[in-house]
């Protein structure tokens, strides 16, 4: 993959964000039309296999190994309910056999869940960068979410009645956009609430109205 | 200051940038004929607080003693200050619930009592008994139709305090509501057709965050809901509140043959007709009734599509002020929006294949006050014009960049999308994609009003290294998404974004109080 490709309109700005004492600069030197190269910072380059990485030389933190445990036996109390009714229409209905394939499809069905809560916990990531969340995860379609500070509205720690016994919960980062989907499940509690209160404090210091 | 749709032309010097001059000369017109001053052509604003123009922040003008008397009267009424004093909705609105509630009443029972049960049926026999208890009924409710309408009229109470308007309502349990001016997103003068005829109004201001967030006051005299919109809005940008209303510079009007013939040369639109007109064919050479299923469904889909839009939008007008785009129309029902500078979230301006040929285009736009169904209402800036003076229009929304002059670099290759990507660009100012065919839409989202960045890699595109860039805005019309760029670059855009978000909103700064800074 050519890194280079996509460098030259997409360079970052080229003022230091201290320099930029008035409004939005009226004279055509903008970068991307020409103007003079950028000063600052060297644009970052990313081979395609770097694409989902932090940046920032950050790890990414990951997520407690209890999130795909939780996923994994919430998927089978709803296994349980579904298998019996299911199993029991099946045995009345139909033969010996049938009902045994059913079950073995619904075990099939939980152990695959549990797999794929397992992947989606190894590809989970987040990173608290200087000015901005971000996150990852994803196994079909992977994602990667950039949440700057000064756009966080609030930010809320959910835990339900299995997540809590089993002490972990999960952090919602929200802006006044429905598609970020800024969501880390699955931090151990004191995680989730230090991740809480930092984020809190980075969003007050940095807010802005829309 | 001339604040930021001050400045009249597109700023920079013409003719820089790969992309050259962007704007044709403003003189002759493109291929649609019908020549016309390129800003439309100045005319009267409708509304009485248009004098001739004054300074626009400059001293106070010296008002008049600050009686307000009734909030509606004739020539020459006192200007209201809305900032002293609690104020009241204008009086008419208690008589106007009042007979509201009547007619609701007439419908469902005074009608019913008029009607008598006889062996052949029921009849309208005005005997003397059943008019004597129609009319029992009627006076009870007629009191209490006044009762209601008076009540909500005493009940609710407004002023302006500080940087605050506060409503109150309730007589008995008082209920109270600030709403920071300094965090409107749009206000609205609605005047539904009722309405208009008593010189009416209703004055909405929109916050963000939800059909909840914002208050309709319906309704104000006409003339009282322009000064409280234009008191609101200069509080709202830091000036005291006897502000005389900012100066507006008309920028398009669009004329009416313009919008019926856009609304018609659209592809789905003409393959409507088509349908109708072979289903009439069908319908009277073969005398069969069941096609009837077919054309009227269809017709009332043409309806919607054609006329719906052009009550809704006729008589368009922008004009550029200080505080903000005016927009005005409205044929039945009239609506004067005014959007604040910085308001504006994203625009997406969009090319339907047939007005690619005339040189036209649409701009949708997202602003973050309108949610739910009040955002269908709300989504048009132009519902069509000449494409420079779209370009123009976007230009004043976003100061200091022009669309057409940022570079857009063109998607992979490898991309298979029918919604095909045509590239992504960027400068300081904003973010820019383009894609779709034939209908071609540009979206665009300054740097400082991004909510966050994404980058999405779906199972296809993993199979080709590619991914998609989005740079998410408040919810509303426009979605900014540069589809199928190449792994690595598709980063880059990322943090390249994240950082010109971050010098956008450093040296924006906040768009509250936009003129006192």
């Amino acid at each position: 993959m050519n890194a280079s490709h996509g460098t030259p309109p997409f360079e970052p700005a080229a003022h230091p964000p201290a320099q930029q004492g008035a409004a939005y600069p009226s004279t055509p030197s903008g970068p991307g039309r020409g103007g003079p190269p950028p000063v600052g910072v060297p644009a970052p380059v990313y081979r395609a296999d770097q694409a989902f990485a932090p940046g920032d030389d950050l790890p990414w933190s990951p997520l407690s190994k209890r999130h795909s445990l939780h996923r994994l036996l919430s998927a089978a109390l709803w296994a349980v309910p579904v298998g019996g009714v299911g199993g029991f229409l099946v045995w009345t209905n139909g033969t010996p056999v049938a009902t045994v394939l059913w079950g073995v499809a619904v075990v099939l069905t939980v152990v695959l869940m549990g797999a794929v809560a397992e992947l989606d916990r190894r590809s989970f990531g987040y990173a608290e960068r200087a000015n901005d969340l971000i996150v990852t995860h994803g196994v079909f379609v992977k994602r990667l979410i950039v949440v700057p500070y000064g756009r966080m509205q609030f930010v809320d720690v959910t835990a339900g009645l299995l997540e809590r016994w089993m002490g972990i919960a999960t952090v919602r980062m929200h802006t006044a956009a429905a598609a970020t989907d800024a969501t880390i499940p699955g931090l151990p509690s004191a995680e989730a609430a230090s991740l809480r209160d930092r984020l809190a404090q980075k969003g007050d210091e940095r807010s802005m109205g829309l | 200051m001339s604040g930021p749709y001050g400045p009249h032309n597109p700023p920079g010097p013409p003719g820089h940038g790969p992309a050259g001059n962007p704007y044709p000369p403003p003189g002759p017109y493109g291929p649609q004929g019908r020549p016309m001053p390129p800003y439309g052509a100045p005319r009267p604003i409708q509304g009485p607080f248009q004098g001739p123009p004054r300074p626009p922040y400059g001293p106070p003008v010296p008002h008049p003693p600050p009686g307000y008397g009734p909030p509606y009267g004739h020539p020459p009424p006192p200007p209201i200050r809305f900032s002293e004093g609690v104020h009241r909705l204008h009086w008419a609105t208690a008589p106007l619930r009042a007979s509201v509630f009547l007619i609701a009443y007439f419908v469902l029972l005074g009608f019913p009592l008029l009607l008598t049960q006889t062996e052949d049926g029921i009849t309208l026999a005005l005997t003397p008994r059943v008019v004597g208890r129609f009319l029992a009924v009627s006076a009870v409710m007629t009191v209490v139709a006044v009762g209601a309408g008076l009540w909500a009229w005493l009940a609710l109470r407004f002023r302006v305090d500080g940087d605050d308007l506060v409503v109150e309502t309730g007589l008995l349990r008082k209920r109270k509501r600030r709403i920071p001016l300094s965090r409107v997103q749009a206000i609205d003068v609605v005047r539904p057709l009722v309405t208009r005829m008593f010189a009416l109004a209703e004055v909405r201001v929109e916050l963000a965050g939800g059909e909840q967030n914002g208050i309709a006051l319906r309704y104000l005299g006409h003339r009282s809901a322009q000064q409280l919109r234009a008191e609101l809005l200069a509080r709202a940008a830091g000036l005291p509140g006897h502000t005389p209303e900012a100066p507006e510079r008309p920028l398009w009007r669009v004329p009416f043959g313009v919008l019926l013939a856009s609304l018609i040369v659209r592809l789905p639109v003409l393959a409507t007709v088509l349908l109708f007109l072979a289903s009439l064919l069908f319908l009277l050479m073969y005398a069969e009734g069941g096609m009837l299923a077919v054309s009227i469904p269809v017709l009332l889909a043409l309806i919607r599509a054609v006329i719906a839009p052009m009550v809704m939008y006729g008589n368009f007008s922008v004009a550029m002020s200080p505080d903000g785009i005016r927009l005005r129309y409205g044929l039945l029902e009239t609506r004067m929006q005014t959007l604040p500078p910085g308001r504006v979230q994203a625009v997406s301006i969009v090319e339907p294949a047939f007005w690619r040929t005339m040189g036209w285009a649409r701009v949708d736009v997202t602003i973050a006050g309108y949610a739910g169904e009040r955002q269908a209402l709300s989504s048009t800036l132009l519902p069509v014009a000449p494409r420079h003076v779209a370009m123009q229009l976007v230009a004043q929304v976003f100061p200091g960049t022009t669309v057409d002059a940022v570079p857009l670099v063109p998607a992979s290759s490898k991309g298979v999308a029918i919604d095909r990507a045509d590239g992504a660009g960027t400068d300081d100012v904003v973010f820019v994609t383009r894609h779709g065919w034939p209908c071609r839409r540009t979206d665009v989202i300054a740097h400082a009003r991004a909510q966050s960045v994404r980058l999405t890699v779906n199972p296809f595109q993993r199979l080709l290294g590619l991914a998609t860039v989005h740079v998410d805005a408040p919810p509303g019309p426009v979605q900014v998404a540069a589809a199928d760029r190449e792994l690595g670059e598709a980063r880059a855009i990322v943090d390249s974004t994240a950082r010109r978000a971050l010098a956008a909103r450093r040296s924006g700064g906040d768009p509250a109080h936009w003129a006192a800074r």
